[in-house]
């Protein structure tokens, strides 16, 4: 195969990537996106295994290793532990751009001059990202698994200690580039791996649990830079741009749950919230005995009545592995004649669409899942709405209270509703650490329990 | 504490403070309560159902004698005044401002008294707010004794006798009287329109379904703790003008304008009612205050060139159990408040008992010191928030610069770059604008989807691993090579296997249904 035939079959795979983001888009068209996405990389994959002759039959075994691998994986994991899948696998990315990054300088290249300079630039940034990528998905994964603390850890001055291994990596840079010999050139590198990854590390270890959506795409996006600044260093224009256009798909995402949290993307990666475990709240410290306390059958007697019902879940939900009870309640209001919405925060979860993720997987339809934009105006007209495992995306204060540290945060207004009941396991706070006078509120029921038992104690009640 | 639930005297009024239900409740606090013979009998709550509740029913004279806390609706007449002893205490509407000579009288006689119109407008509040319940039920019942009052269906309808249009409502002042009225005109199957002065309310109106008249002016009509305040002159007649409009097309006029302290606000001057077709209603529910149309005669059904106007002045005595059973409400969460632990207990520095106190030991504590504030927005409405919400990483300024920085940075790669790394940098350009404009669109139930999926083409970085090694000669490059494939592989099968997983399980009715057809 020509190389400008293997450029042309690079192009129609870049584009069908192209397809496959526009086809996620929406629900009628990501099957088809998904699908545009394997045969790209299938064709990509092949063709790179046509242009060269080498030890075919090892890469190949190394690909099937990989698929089977990744088959495993992606077929054993339940789905509300997506979020720790989508982590790791971003820092298998960074991983592979570190080990690509060293093998391309490796091998070597016979440019001079700045081109040469150019191709070490490239490289020692690609492993730089790389590293990033791979520490930090790795640090996010342990938090999202519970494996380390979901606490955010601030060292005291960390931004400074951010900026000094930025500086770090520079230095590390220029002293690569100027070397003389491969092995002192290799030293530098093996500097830079090391600072990049405990950079990798700090940054992400430096965000709390509540901030993991934001981080998650924002690693999706590194791992896209990973990917396209391996491309400059091997000069291939389909990792180009397939690395730019998960670069800045991940962005986007960023972005868009950084505006669901009324937060610049900076304050998120710089500034964690303050935990003030309750201060700043609404002045007045009140205890369960100032909130009206219901139970199963009351809740049940609640649904029984109302024409039109929202539920809005929150991570509790997917704690609780509530989301089956809460479909077979769905189930059983709607063939009662109830209208049933569900109500979803872009930052409830540990990923971005995580509870859309898991209604569907419980059998929810799409269609009756809304956003927070699209159902905040008919809440006033819902009868109940259920609040399951949720808090800090239906806190009042965010709104009313300037001094709140969530305030601004725009929120799932359910207390416009007539009744509001909340299933909650105990009075704590959520993952900001503010106090809810939502609990307090005239229209407000709580009902205490973990949110799969309780679910079922209405269905029971129901019947 | 000893209670006393006593019957209300008021003309026509059939209301009472206090239901078994919440007398029960009561007593169950540790109250005892005593309930004047016949207290309940207009609302249907027997002297048998009070005494069931716990409740001892005795004579008029030992119901206002015996009690510490003497609790009823309307505020005390003459002989009811004489009947109370020195020294007691007293809940009961009051109206302050227009009852100067009852304020001196509780005063002279030393009586504890509370005002349940003097609730303060607080979120805490709310749940005592006698006004709000009580014009709530009068906004209900303005609507159906207008369509009583008005010959048609309000609901349009087709049928095999011929056809008959919606009937046009038109509601002036959306509180809670207005909204009320709102919400039931609209359920009987009307067309609502609705005049309000105070422009945020107009969200309100626009929820239940309503449309939101407005007129050209510059003066908001917002005044003191959320009611509305007293409008000038050229805003009146801009008012006028705007109902003489809508008059030739509206069947059922509602008026609930009041302002507090003040005679209503004249609304429909007789010019007004007579653009009206004949046939039409007007409820004017401010008829207690004077009114709000200039030909409203209080308590009469008025007939003005086949006008009907009704000037109902207790109309929530209508609906005599349930205004008693909201009374009733709002009327022991004071009472927990004011009496924590069965004893009462004057807290001045409570805002709500600060406000509604009236009289005590001999002084008058009328107008309170500090109003507080209303909370905005009541009972949460996001429009009038006070905190604004920010729009991240967004301000004019800082995106400029960003624009201005990636602009300089590609002049300068065109400068020095040779012209193999600008060929990259322009598709790498290029892929990021894309990236940037077909992602936007994404619906937020696919986030992870989209996350799981860009996860997958991002091992294209496989492609490099595969190019190293199937090229190389040295046995390192090759093994590091082989592992980046490797690892890159698990992300390409794990992310595309895990994206289809999910949208699997993505469906809509519409697919579920023909799943199963």
């Amino acid at each position: 195969m020509t190389e400008q035939m293997a450029h042309i079959v690079y192009l129609i795979a870049g584009v069908l990537f192209i397809f496959s983001l526009a086809g996620l888009a929406k629900q009628e068209t990501a099957r088809t996106g998904n699908f545009c996405g394997i045969i790209g990389m299938a064709i990509a994959i092949l063709v790179a295994m046509a242009m060269a002759s080498g030890l075919h039959s090892l890469v190949y075994a190394a690909i099937a290793l990989g698929a089977v691998l990744g088959a495993i994986v992606a077929s054993r994991v339940a789905m509300d532990k997506m979020p720790e899948l989508v982590a790791i696998l971003h820092s298998f990315v960074g991983l592979a751009a570190v080990l690509v990054g060293f093998a391309q300088f490796l091998k070597g290249d016979n440019s001079e001059g700045v081109e040469h300079l150019i191709h070490q630039i490239e490289t020692y940034v690609a492993i730089a990202i790389g590293a990033i990528t791979f520490t930090g998905s790795i640090i996010a994964w342990g938090k999202l698994s519970a494996t380390l603390s979901g606490k955010a850890l601030t060292l005291p001055g960390r931004n400074l200690i951010n900026l000094g291994m930025l500086v770090a990596l520079v230095y590390c840079g220029v002293n690569f580039c100027q070397a003389d010999t491969q092995a002192d050139q290799l030293q530098w590198l093996y500097w830079n791996t090391a600072v990049a990854c405990v950079l990798g590390v700090h940054l992400i270890v430096a965000i709390g649990g509540a901030d993991m959506p934001v981080v998650v795409s924002m690693l999706n996006s590194y791992s896209g830079w990973a990917a396209a600044s391996a491309g400059f260093m091997l000069s291939n224009n389909l990792l180009i741009i397939t690395g730019a256009l998960v670069g800045s798909s991940g962005a986007i995402l960023s972005y868009i749950m950084c505006r669901g949290m009324n937060r610049s993307f900076a304050n998120v990666i710089f500034g964690g919230i303050a935990s003030t475990g309750g201060g700043g709240g609404s002045g007045e410290s009140k205890g369960v005995e100032d909130c009206q306390v219901v139970q199963a059958v009351q809740v049940a007697d609640l649904l029984r009545q109302a024409r039109k019902v929202a539920i809005v879940p929150g991570y509790g939900m997917a704690v609780a592995r509530a989301q089956h009870g809460v479909s077979r309640l769905t189930q059983k209001l709607r063939d009662e004649d109830t209208e049933v919405y569900f109500g979803i925060h872009e930052v409830a979860g540990r990923l971005p669409g995580h509870m859309n993720v898991l209604l569907a997987e419980a059998d929810v339809p799409y269609d009756i899942v809304l956003g927070r934009e699209e159902i905040n105006p008919d809440l006033a007209e819902m009868d109940v709405v259920l609040v399951i495992g949720a808090n800090d995306i239906v806190n009042p204060d965010a709104l009313e209270n300037p001094e709140s540290p969530i305030a601004g945060m725009p929120q799932v207004e359910v207390w416009q509703s007539k009744t509001v009941v909340v299933f909650k396991r105990g009075m704590a706070t959520g993952y900001a650490g503010v106090a809810n006078p939502l609990f307090f509120k005239e229209n407000t029921r709580m009902c205490f329990g973990d949110a799969s038992d309780v679910v079922e104690e209405v269905l029971g009640a129901l019947d | 504490m000893k209670l006393g639930v006593v019957r209300e005297t008021f003309e026509g009024e059939r209301r009472v403070i206090a239901t078994p239900e919440v007398v029960e409740k009561w007593v169950a606090a540790g109250h005892e309560v005593l309930v004047e013979q016949g207290a309940g009998d207009r609302c249907s709550a027997s002297d048998a159902a009070y005494e069931a509740a716990g409740a001892k029913v005795v004579e008029t004279a030992t119901a206002w004698t015996e009690p510490e806390l003497v609790l009823k609706v309307h505020a005390p007449n003459d002989t009811e005044i004489d009947r109370l002893p020195e020294g007691r205490a007293l809940i009961s509407l009051v109206y302050p401002a227009q009852n100067s000579e009852l304020i001196r009288r509780l005063e002279a006689k030393r009586i504890t008294s509370f005002a349940l119109d003097c609730v303060p407008r607080i979120t805490r509040a709310q749940p005592m707010d006698v006004l709000s319940s009580q014009t709530g039920i009068a906004g209900y019942r303005a609507v159906l004794n207008g369509a009583q009052h008005y010959g048609r269906y309000f609901k349009g309808q087709i049928t095999a006798a011929g056809r008959t249009p919606p009937a046009n409502v038109l509601i002036i002042g959306a509180g809670v009287a207005g909204l009320a009225a709102i919400a039931t005109a609209r359920d009987l199957g009307a067309q609502v329109k609705v005049f309000d002065v105070r422009p945020p309310v107009k969200e309100e109106v626009e929820s239940l379904g309503a449309t939101f008249l407005e007129i050209e002016s510059e003066e908001s009509g917002e005044g003191v703790g959320g009611y509305a305040k007293e409008m000038g002159k050229k805003s009146q007649d801009a008012q006028h003008e705007l109902f003489r409009k809508e008059a030739a097309n509206t069947d059922l006029v509602i008026t609930t304008a009041l302002i507090p302290g003040k005679p209503a606000p004249l609304l429909l001057p007789k010019e007004v009612v007579e653009a009206l077709k004949p046939g039409s209603v007007i409820v004017d529910l401010a008829a207690r205050a004077g009114g709000n149309c200039e030909l409203t005669q209080p308590g009469e059904v008025v007939d003005h060139q086949g006008v009907t106007i009704l000037g109902p002045t207790l109309i929530e005595s209508e609906l005599p159990r349930q205004a008693s059973d909201f009374l009733g409400q709002n009327v022991t969460r004071f009472l927990t408040l004011l009496s924590p632990e069965g004893e009462m207990n004057v807290d001045l520095e409570d805002d709500i008992i600060r406000c509604m106190l009236i009289t005590r030991e001999g002084k008058t504590h009328w107008p309170p010191e500090n109003i507080p504030q209303p909370d905005k927005p009541k009972s949460g409405t996001a429009a009038a928030a006070p905190v604004t919400v920010n729009e991240p990483e967004d301000s004019g300024v800082g995106k400029y610069m960003f624009a201005a920085a990636i602009l300089g940075l590609t002049l300068l790669v065109g400068a020095k770059a040779p012209k193999d790394f600008i060929e990259h940098y322009t598709v790498f350009v290029l892929a990021c604008v894309i990236g940037y404009n077909v992602v936007w669109g994404v619906t937020h139930s696919l986030h992870t989807p989209l996350m799981a999926v860009t996860n997958a083409i991002s091992g294209i970085i496989v492609l490099g691993g595969i190019l190293l090694a199937l090229t190389t000669v040295s046995k390192a490059v090759l093994w590091l090579s082989l592992a980046a494939v490797l690892v890159a592989s698990i992300n390409v099968f794990g992310g595309f296997l895990v994206t289809h997983r999910m949208l699997k399980m993505f469906r809509s009715d519409k697919d579920r249904k023909g799943g199963k057809a």
